[in-house]
């Protein structure tokens, strides 16, 4: 069992652990309201589909430049964009519904991923690009992290209005503003913007469960739009902490310990949760 | 006014009705009727802008953005949205420059207007079709635009809503906006609003309500 100053000590004592936690903070706190909005669009599946498909991008980066920072990120951002891009663009030509567009494309993502890997000479592992280290996070990419999570918080906060309309009533936000689809794009670039951030630190796969899982667990908690993000933020947090703290003691994978901190949540959620949780009767529906 | 001419709508290469031309002025009030799939809602969308058009042009006297208000039918929400009655409400205020305080006011007034009193933290999953459907008419009482087109706004509402909807509509009307209704309730129509658009596959009759829906077309306009 972990002793009280256990619970800061390794991040007190060793500077990769404190990075590490910085940077997941950060991360748990912006990838938040994108994983509540993703889940209230029922676009979900986007956060793998963008996941894998940052993979390939990553993979030329790394062919052509190297272990570098800027390489990985612009090469998996050209590569996530395009992917959810081109998804969209089928969908919006041919009526293919959206998920099967998305699941058509990522495992032609994943597959030219690891063919690029293949002829690049095996030199990166696989393994690392989809579920990283959050141990290895240094300097660069920490700052990275901090830019990226500082930039989301406050492009969605600048969104926030528009967007949540768009999600609840896109025909009412056509008739009183052209916003829509630009609150749309944007946000869609902070998906993959925050993912392509985060897979250099937990993994590409790790990172949209980062995202995804605080949210749907936040969804049992609350019927408030801006508690349902706090509650997400805070479940992300302390995933990262425990996790962190997890593979460190027990020397698990950093990773996939955060991710299955979160996924603990989730299940907690989904039977305790206050609302249609699985031990609540189902909620009053008139008022008191 | 809408003035619309040459105009076909509806699926790519399944229009409705042959090219239709017709007016309605500024500060009429006009029902549009028809059989089930006859493009009484495509033709509001069509009209707010929300649909293209397949052929032909539409003319408003007022810019689309924020001079127009469209009510659509509700099922299209996600009714486990998690938001409050009275933030679904106060989208309305959108883009208006009023202060907070005469916001608030406001607010209030239109709620005590739909019977919503009472009502305005409750989520829209704990809301019932009719309290819904008058959320979104007095969402729509706060944008305060000169053209309403409102898709279907008795369905769901029970004897007093639907009295409160037309108390709403003949003022509107009395304020000197142009509305558009879509509208299945026949004796309604007859009731409450004095010309009818009645769409079929052979075109467009516009005319006075009382007449057309005895089946005595006025003016022939397809």
């Amino acid at each position: 069992m972990l002793a009280a100053t256990q619970l800061w000590q390794p991040f007190h004592e060793f500077v990769f652990m404190r990075r590490a936690l910085i940077g997941g903070l950060v991360l748990a706190c912006s990838t938040a309201p994108l994983g509540v909005f993703l889940i209230l669009r029922r676009m979900s599946l986007i956060g793998d589909a963008v996941a894998h498909g940052i993979l390939p991008g990553a993979a030329l980066g790394f062919w052509f430049a190297g272990l570098s920072l800027p390489a990985l990120t612009f090469g998996g951002l050209g590569a996530g964009l395009s992917m959810a891009g081109l998804a969209a663009w089928i969908t919006r030509r041919t009526g293919l519904r959206e998920d099967a567009s998305l699941a058509a494309i990522y495992p032609i993502s994943l597959a030219s991923g690891v063919l690029i890997l293949g002829i690049a000479g095996k030199r990166l592992d696989l393994l690392h690009l989809l579920f990283g280290s959050a141990l290895a996070v240094d300097g660069p990419t920490l700052t990275g992290m901090l830019w990226v999570s500082g930039f989301s918080l406050i492009a969605m906060g600048l969104i926030y209005k528009p967007l949540l309309l768009d999600t609840l009533d896109p025909l009412f936000l056509q008739t009183v503003s052209r916003l829509g689809p630009l609150a749309h794009g944007v946000f869609l670039t902070l998906v993959v913007l925050n993912l392509v951030i985060g897979f250099q630190a937990i993994g590409a796969l790790m990172v949209v469960g980062l995202m995804m899982l605080p949210a749907a667990a936040s969804r049992f908690w609350s019927r408030r739009l801006p508690v349902l993000i706090a509650i997400a933020a805070v479940l992300g947090c302390l995933s990262v902490w425990l996790g962190l703290l997890l593979s460190f003691f027990y020397s698990l994978p950093s990773g996939p310990a955060i991710v299955l901190v979160a996924g603990g949540f989730y299940l907690l959620s989904v039977v305790l949760g206050p609302v249609h949780g699985l031990l609540r009767r189902p909620p009053l529906l008139t008022s008191q | 006014m809408i003035r619309c001419q040459a105009l076909r709508w509806g699926a790519p290469g399944q229009p409705l009705t042959p090219p239709v031309d017709f007016e309605l002025p500024k500060g009429s009030l006009t029902a549009v009727i028809g059989a089930n799939g006859s493009g009484k809602s495509s033709l509001l969308k069509v009209i707010a802008g929300l649909q293209k058009p397949l052929t032909g042009k539409i003319f408003l006297d007022v810019p689309r953005q924020g001079s127009l208000s469209f009510l659509p039918q509700q099922q299209h929400l996600d009714r486990q949205f998690p938001i409050s009655l009275q933030e679904l409400v106060a989208a309305g205020f959108w883009g208006s420059k009023q202060s907070p305080e005469l916001r608030s006011q406001r607010l209030k007034t239109v709620l005590e207007d739909w019977c919503l009193s009472g009502l305005e933290q409750r989520p829209l999953m704990a809301l019932s079709g009719g309290e819904l459907q008058r959320a979104l008419l007095a969402r729509l009482s706060l944008a305060q635009t000169p053209l309403l087109l409102l898709d279907e706004p008795h369905a769901a509402l029970d004897e007093l809503g639907q009295s409160l909807l037309w108390k709403h509509v003949h003022q509107w009307h009395a304020e000197g906006r142009t509305l558009v209704v879509v509208c299945h309730d026949l004796a309604a129509v007859r009731q409450h609003i004095p010309h009818t658009l009645l769409i079929n596959s052979s075109g467009c009759l516009l005319g006075p309500s009382t007449e057309l829906i005895r089946q005595q077309p006025q003016t022939q306009v397809a």
